[in-house]
């Protein structure tokens, strides 16, 4: 071998070195952020009586943009979960996007739907609008019959036909929390700058629900499900609330985010030619704003919950992924002109970086950082002592975060009530780095590639329905 | 020599990164029994601090009940509180104040009054998070005692502490601080305008003078004049109506243009209807949409053409308005007929139509 080839692979060594050291200060840092900002958090909701703040205080009304495909099996349910918010003033929109089923016709059906006008107020470009029908039951439903888009268009539908100053941009299945909107529209009082702010996801497999609501929290009994819990926590708890501490929130997420509508119609809607179009719209929110010097402000909510199913097959597991590292790569590549620069302040500065260059292009560095520990073991230049500790911290490192996620789920909002949870949840910390950590590094990176062939289309996503309360007989 | 201390040199280098390698394995170890440990500590005392709660209001509910019925059983209350539970007693009350109003909750008032001092203390703590619950507890249960130290938190250097200060201060039965958080609005000027309107017509019609007052003020910023124009209208003030007109007439700025427009809306008579038509041309679709709006409100028939013109507006908004203007000023049949027509807006002559109440 030539020395420029073992100058090159001691190169790569130091490059995952440099990137398993930046990755995990920023998760460390961002856990640590998040335990005062949460802790603040709880102080502060102690003081504010929601109540009194929304009900008393002029809560400005809210529009449901719900985007439907294929919902038959649970669109009846989903909707009247949403009937039953406690919030003053909603009024909810069903995009049907297209859907192959018999979506419109259940509903239709379930809240005697009538043919109804109702004109649009922004004029975002979206596939036809086949038909607009109202509930003669609920003059709060609204359900959007359109063609074939994709959920953006289908989103980008729901805005055209809103009327509210803000709207609340979710998926058709997931349940929201009674108070999800009460808790939700805080920043937007408190702060008249605020134009959006998300709200965290939480895993309902495993979870009882009733009429719409999670009414007993539970542990998934599926493994990969319960990984996802432990990731869910890690991701919003640590990282969004650390980032939001930041003022650098870059992602909200598709199934639940509230937003200001005349900026977003702004800036121009939800992007049709991405599949990450909720990141993408963060995004590009901060880029219209700063660019525009329009104050601004973008927060991360840790209270108001919606509670989503996750994948429990591998196979729709590695599609989600792959789908959601092609969604941030097609969004950081297109703003990249934010990468370090001060004018879109901490967003430009501190959590473009680390999005781009870790959690991006980190795939790929760690592809590069396995090859190099192949070549070494084949070329029987490595040093196994050395390669063994260095796994181990790896490994300690991981479930020292994920252990801090439970902790910090304590701190606040102690979701799971038995104690048999926490000790499941510190195992599964230990036990996701030997297989779950690493399949999830692989669907990433065949993300990335997947986003390099421009490839294109969501991957399906086979849902199995909530678990429902058991209803004594009549 | 040269070969043997360079090996030297890398022994000894990877010796030291092992041994950083093996005390960050340990270190990260520990930091994860550490934060295990502080897990189920924080679990414990949680389901100890419950517990202890559950025994506390379960023993002070029956007496405090009791006394809501009949006041002159207030000290069984008072018996029932040790002296080291004092503060979650007011707690407990602070709690169950939210959920009575009027007589009972003046009594829950008096009722923990002598508990009050240290929270006093407390609004001057250094912490934020403590400060802000101070405020609250004393804008809830300690007015008028404690009215200096809530109204000095309006001038609070943390927005939090000024806002549970503002929102306590503006109360129905305490009309007489309204001013003071009036004077302050442009301290306010982040907050959602909505929020703070609604905050202040929760006073009631006792405010109204003072918010007349800041309205009609020009060194007024135009943010507090168009909150105290929101507040009237909420409180269907209808002696402001003149008021309004002459800021229609003479001011520029648009938000406050719009809301004294608004507020024509609610108390607007007749005679405001030559300055109103003016700003139907308003080069602001937020003026021209509450314009629109004030004129079908007034329903004077002259404007009925005026109200159909809007409908072609550019602005949907406006259009929106004019067509519930048309319902308003009872010139249904026009609204129909344009639905009838193949007018660009018929199908919003529809929508509003079947939401007003008609077929569509």
């Amino acid at each position: 071998m030539s020395a420029a080839f073992w100058a090159a692979l001691e190169g790569v060594n130091y490059l995952v070195l440099l990137y398993f050291i930046l990755l995990n200060s920023v998760y460390l840092a961002t856990s640590l952020f998040a335990f005062g900002a949460l802790r603040r958090y709880g102080q502060r909701m102690k003081s504010l009586d929601l109540d009194d703040l929304v009900r008393g205080a002029g809560a400005p009304p809210i529009t449901l943009v719900a985007p439907a495909y294929n919902e038959e099996p649970t669109c009846v349910e989903s909707v009247r979960s949403l009937l039953t918010l406690d919030y003053p003033e909603y009024e909810i929109l069903v995009v049907n996007d297209g859907s192959k089923d018999r979506t419109v016709e259940r509903l239709v059906e379930a809240f005697n739907l009538k043919p109804a006008a109702r004109i649009p107020t922004a004029g975002l470009a979206t596939q036809p609008v086949r038909q607009i029908y109202r509930s003669r039951r609920h003059p709060n439903l609204w359900v959007v019959d359109k063609e074939n888009g994709g959920k953006a268009d289908a989103l980008n539908a729901g805005i055209n036909y809103c009327r509210t100053p803000l709207f609340c941009a979710m998926d058709a299945d997931s349940l929201l929390e009674r108070q999800a909107l009460v808790r939700i529209v805080r920043p937007f009082l408190e702060d008249a700058s605020t134009i959006a702010a998300g709200g965290i996801l939480r895993i309902a497999n495993g979870c009882v629900v009733k009429q719409g609501q999670v009414v007993d929290v539970r542990l998934p009994g599926n493994l990969w499900a319960k990984f996802q819990v432990l990731e869910y926590l890690r991701a919003f708890l640590a990282g969004r609330m650390g980032w939001d501490a930041l003022d650098a929130t870059l992602v909200i997420s598709g199934a639940f985010g509230l937003f200001r509508r005349s900026t977003v119609v702004e800036a121009g809607g939800y992007a049709t030619d991405t599949v990450g179009e909720d990141m993408e719209l963060v995004v590009r929110l901060h880029r219209t704003c700063s660019e525009r010097r329009i104050p601004y402000r973008i927060h991360f909510v840790p209270d108001p919950v919606a509670w989503t199913e996750c994948p429990e097959s591998l196979s729709v597991l590695s599609r989600q992924r792959d789908r959601w590292q092609r969604g941030l790569f097609q969004s950081l590549t297109r703003h990249r002109v934010m990468l370090l620069n001060r004018t879109y302040g901490m967003a430009g500065l501190l959590a473009f970086p680390y999005f781009f260059f870790l959690e991006m292009l980190g795939p790929a560095i760690e592809a590069l950082g396995w090859m190099s520990f192949a070549a070494s073991v084949v070329t029987g230049r490595a040093d196994w002592l050395f390669v063994w500790a260095f796994l181990g911290v790896a490994v300690v490192l991981g479930v020292a975060l994920s252990v801090a996620a439970v902790a910090l789920e304590e701190l606040s909002f102690r979701r799971y009530p038995r104690f048999t949870d926490l000790l499941q949840m510190f195992g599964l910390g230990v036990l996701e780095n030997f297989g779950y950590r690493q399949l999830s590094a692989w669907w990433r990176l065949k993300g990335t590639w997947s986003a390099i062939r421009k490839v294109e289309g969501w991957g399906g996503m086979q849902r199995k329905g909530f678990t429902l309360a058991a209803t004594p007989e009549a | 020599m040269g070969e043997l201390g360079a090996l030297l040199a890398a022994a000894y280098l990877r010796e030291r990164a092992l041994l950083l390698l093996v005390l960050s394995i340990a270190a990260l170890l520990a930091l994860s029994f550490l934060f295990a440990g502080y897990t189920v500590w924080l679990r414990v005392r949680h389901e100890l601090r419950e517990r202890r709660w559950r025994q506390l209001t379960a023993r002070w509910e029956a007496p405090l009940l009791d006394a809501l019925l009949d006041p002159a059983a207030a000290p069984a209350v008072h018996a029932a509180v040790d002296r080291g539970e004092r503060l979650r007693f007011v707690r407990f009350v602070l709690e169950y104040s939210r959920r009575v109003k009027g007589e009972e909750r003046a009594f829950l008032r008096k009722l923990v009054l002598p508990y009050l001092d240290p929270i006093a203390e407390r609004a001057g703590s250094p912490r934020v998070e403590v400060r802000t619950r101070a405020i609250q507890t004393l804008g809830t249960l300690g007015l008028p005692r404690y009215a200096g130290e809530v109204l000095a938190a309006l001038d609070d250097p943390s927005p939090l502490v000024a806002m549970v200060a503002a929102r306590s201060l503006c109360r129905e039965e305490y009309p007489e601080y309204a001013p003071a958080v009036l004077r302050r609005l442009g301290r306010f000027d982040a907050w959602s305008r909505s929020f703070m309107a609604s905050m202040l017509a929760s006073v009631g019609p006792e405010a109204s003078r003072a918010l007349r007052d800041t309205l009609g003020d020009e060194a007024q910023a135009p943010l507090a004049r168009a909150v105290a124009a929101d507040a009237l209208r909420m409180l269907k003030d209808f002696g402001s109506g003149d008021l309004a007109a002459r800021i229609v007439e003479a001011e520029d700025d648009a938000e406050l243009l719009a809301a004294a427009l608004r507020l024509l809306t609610t108390v607007g008579r007749p005679e405001h209807a030559e300055l109103i038509r003016v700003r139907c041309a308003s080069p602001d679709f937020a003026v021209r949409a509450s314009a629109v709006s004030a004129l079908g409100t007034l329903g004077l028939e002259d404007d009925h053409g005026r109200l159909l013109g809007a409908m072609s507006d550019a602005s949907p908004w406006v259009a929106i308005q004019a067509a519930r203007g048309l319902v308003s000023a009872g010139a249904r049949a026009l609204l129909e007929d344009l639905g009838d027509s193949d007018h660009p807006r018929a199908t919003l002559a529809r929508q509003i139509l079947l939401e007003e109440g008609g077929e569509g």
